[in-house]
């Protein structure tokens, strides 16, 4: 699939006095360059091999003939906007560097161009969205400027970056097991059980992303039991159950509410550009499928809306299509929109209109997720139900699948790392950004 | 994949199979798998296109291939030659294009590929890029596993 480089050189060979050249790209619609020395050869690739836990602008690795190479995404790491972010096929440069050979990815490679070495102008601060510490100069080649970045810089040794790709770390690397905060009291002990019984009856992990919540319903728990006469330990299912109740989001298998609808609708933006891509994950029976797809009709009329919605659970989502709910389990803002249709008396169903927004499948988060980039994910209720290990890879996705100012919506009782997210809070919605570094 | 997808690939391949083997059958559970599998040892091949990408496999050791070929055509079929590996290639494309039917009625529009078969010991299947939809079906004759993976093109 790769071009070589001497193909592209053709119609640059007759430029007099060339003793420099660049291969030119556009990253966020502005031009820079790349010196062609440090370039082995450029390819088009659809797919990476994602590797979980990395920095969000590590796309993944890549096969090169035999060699892993990894693949980082250059826009990300400079917090450039992606142009297309739908693009089939990813222009990525291999760069061949002292001590590492990795491929970039960019938006559009252009050509190459051959300039003088007296023509490259010292960097100035002002002409990019990227640190001019990372820039070596800048040059102008048929009245366009070419900001030309310092690959060494960028990737050497010296930074941050490096440890990112050091391979032994890499393949030696486990998932950081989430302990639970274990203090030596009588009271933590107690608790530790609790987490564990809550693991064994009803796949609840206890992780920094419901702790808090836990440790509160905790404490509330004891007072209930020990003023009852009980244990304070879960003993069967029905008592995980009855401690998780108070866990589950409003609304959990209904249809959302008008509160719930005007405060999700007070988090959103104003409007969005063309398509509103949502994942849904664990979506049930549809509930709120089809919720986020009536609330974001009623807000956005002219978008187009894309709702992806899965589950693992056959029987569920096998009804999620044909959902048939009554009349007094319909908020009025979908009545009033006319978004339903009367099946027989007081069973109502949605419409085409909103059906069609929705893509309802049978699915396992945990295996590959091949969606497109993400406005809005909604995952209520979902994370703490996973393995630790598997909350922050699906975190993780999260953050590589959202676009800029995508917001992921969040159970009322998760918790996102404030270092990473920014909380968006609206009464009883929680949703999370993420946080520009 | 999308749920509507399910139940035609399910639903054709109880009618093809009770159709042409005059066999009881049994579903077994539905399950999803994305990690690379061992074979049984027949496998048929269709691709599928149009809204969507994908293959269909159909896959089962080699008794059970010799078995539905033997009360296919009638006789008693004792190795894997070029009419049970037609007999086998055929069940496949009745079930697929069944399937494919079923979902144009629905409003999706599927092709299919002319259909493939591969035998052999110690095979193995991986495309860890599509999640697949094994659908396992037990008959007396042996046992046989659709393995449908499709994804949307988006």
């Amino acid at each position: 699939m790769s071009d070589t480089i001497q193909e592209l050189t053709e119609e640059q060979k007759l430029k007099k006095k060339i003793d420099f050249k660049i291969i030119t790209f556009s990253l966020g619609g502005k031009e820079y360059a790349i010196d062609i020395m440090k370039i082995k050869e450029i390819l088009k690739e659809s797919k990476f091999t994602m590797v979980p836990n990395t920095a969000p602008f590590v796309r993944g690795v890549h096969n090169l003939r035999g060699e892993i190479i990894p693949i980082i995404d250059l826009r990300k790491m400079f917090h450039v906007p992606i142009m297309d972010p739908n693009k089939r096929e990813e222009d990525v440069l291999i760069l061949k560097l002292e001590d590492i050979t990795l491929g970039v990815i960019v938006d559009q490679i252009d050509r190459v161009v051959g300039i003088a070495k007296e023509e490259i102008k010292p960097p100035h601060p002002l002409f990019s969205d990227i640190n001019v510490k990372y820039i070596s100069g800048v040059v102008e080649s048929d009245s366009k400027l070419y900001i030309i970045l310092d690959v060494d810089r960028i990737f050497g040794k010296e930074e941050v970056l490096a440890s990112t790709y050091d391979r032994e770390e890499r393949i030696e690397y486990k998932a950081p097991e989430k302990e639970i905060k274990v203090k030596t009291d009588e009271e933590d002990i107690e608790f530790k059980f609790v987490a564990e019984t809550l693991v064994t009856f009803k796949s609840f992990y206890v992780t920094d992303l419901n702790y808090e919540w836990t440790k509160r319903r905790f404490e509330e728990w004891k007072n209930l039991r020990t003023s009852a006469g009980e244990k304070v330990q879960l003993e069967n299912a029905s008592d995980a159950e009855n401690f998780l109740r108070p866990f589950y989001s409003p609304y959990t298998g209904m249809l959302w509410g008008n509160d719930y609808k005007e405060n999700l609708q007070k988090i959103l933006p104003e409007r969005y550009q063309g398509i509103i891509n949502v994942w849904n994950l664990g979506c049930g029976k549809g509930y709120e499928s089809y919720s986020i797809a009536a609330i974001l009709r009623d807000r956005y009329k002219n978008n187009m809306i894309k709702v992806w919605a899965n589950d693992k659970d056959l029987l569920n989502i096998s009804t999620a299509p044909n959902l048939v709910v009554s009349k007094d389990q319909i908020p009025s803002f979908m009545l009033d929109n006319g978004f339903v249709e009367e099946v027989d008396s007081g069973r109502y169903r949605f419409k085409r209109e909103i059906k069609d927004l929705i893509t309802f499948e049978y699915h396992d988060v945990l295996n590959r997720n091949d969606y497109p980039k993400q406005d809005i994910i909604v995952a209520r209720d979902i994370l703490s139900f996973q393995k630790p290990d598997k909350q922050e890879w699906l975190i993780d996705q999260f953050k590589t699948m959202l676009n800029e100012g995508g917001i992921v919506i969040l159970g009322l009782n998760e918790t996102l790392p404030a270092k990473e997210w920014y909380k968006l809070q609206e009464g009883n919605v929680i949703a999370y950004k993420v946080e520009k570094y | 994949m999308r749920v509507e997808y399910i139940n035609p690939f399910v639903e054709a391949a109880f009618n093809i199979l009770k159709e042409v083997l005059g066999t009881e059958l049994t579903r077994g559970e539905l399950y999803l798998k994305s990690s690379s599998q061992p074979v049984l040892g027949v496998t048929a091949i269709i691709g599928l296109t149009g809204d969507v990408e994908g293959r269909v496999l159909f896959d089962m050791t080699e008794e059970t291939a010799l078995a539905i070929a033997s009360a296919m055509n009638g006789e008693q079929m004792t190795k894997l030659d070029d009419l049970t590996k037609a007999t086998i290639t055929e069940l496949a494309n009745m079930i697929t294009a069944q399937a494919v039917t079923k979902l144009s009625e629905l409003g999706f529009k599927f092709d299919i590929t002319p259909p493939a078969i591969f035998t052999g010991k110690k095979m193995e299947v991986s495309d860890v890029s599509v999640e697949a939809l094994i659908v396992p079906i037990e008959m007396p004759l042996g046992k046989l596993e659709i393995n449908v993976a499709v994804r949307e093109k988006n």
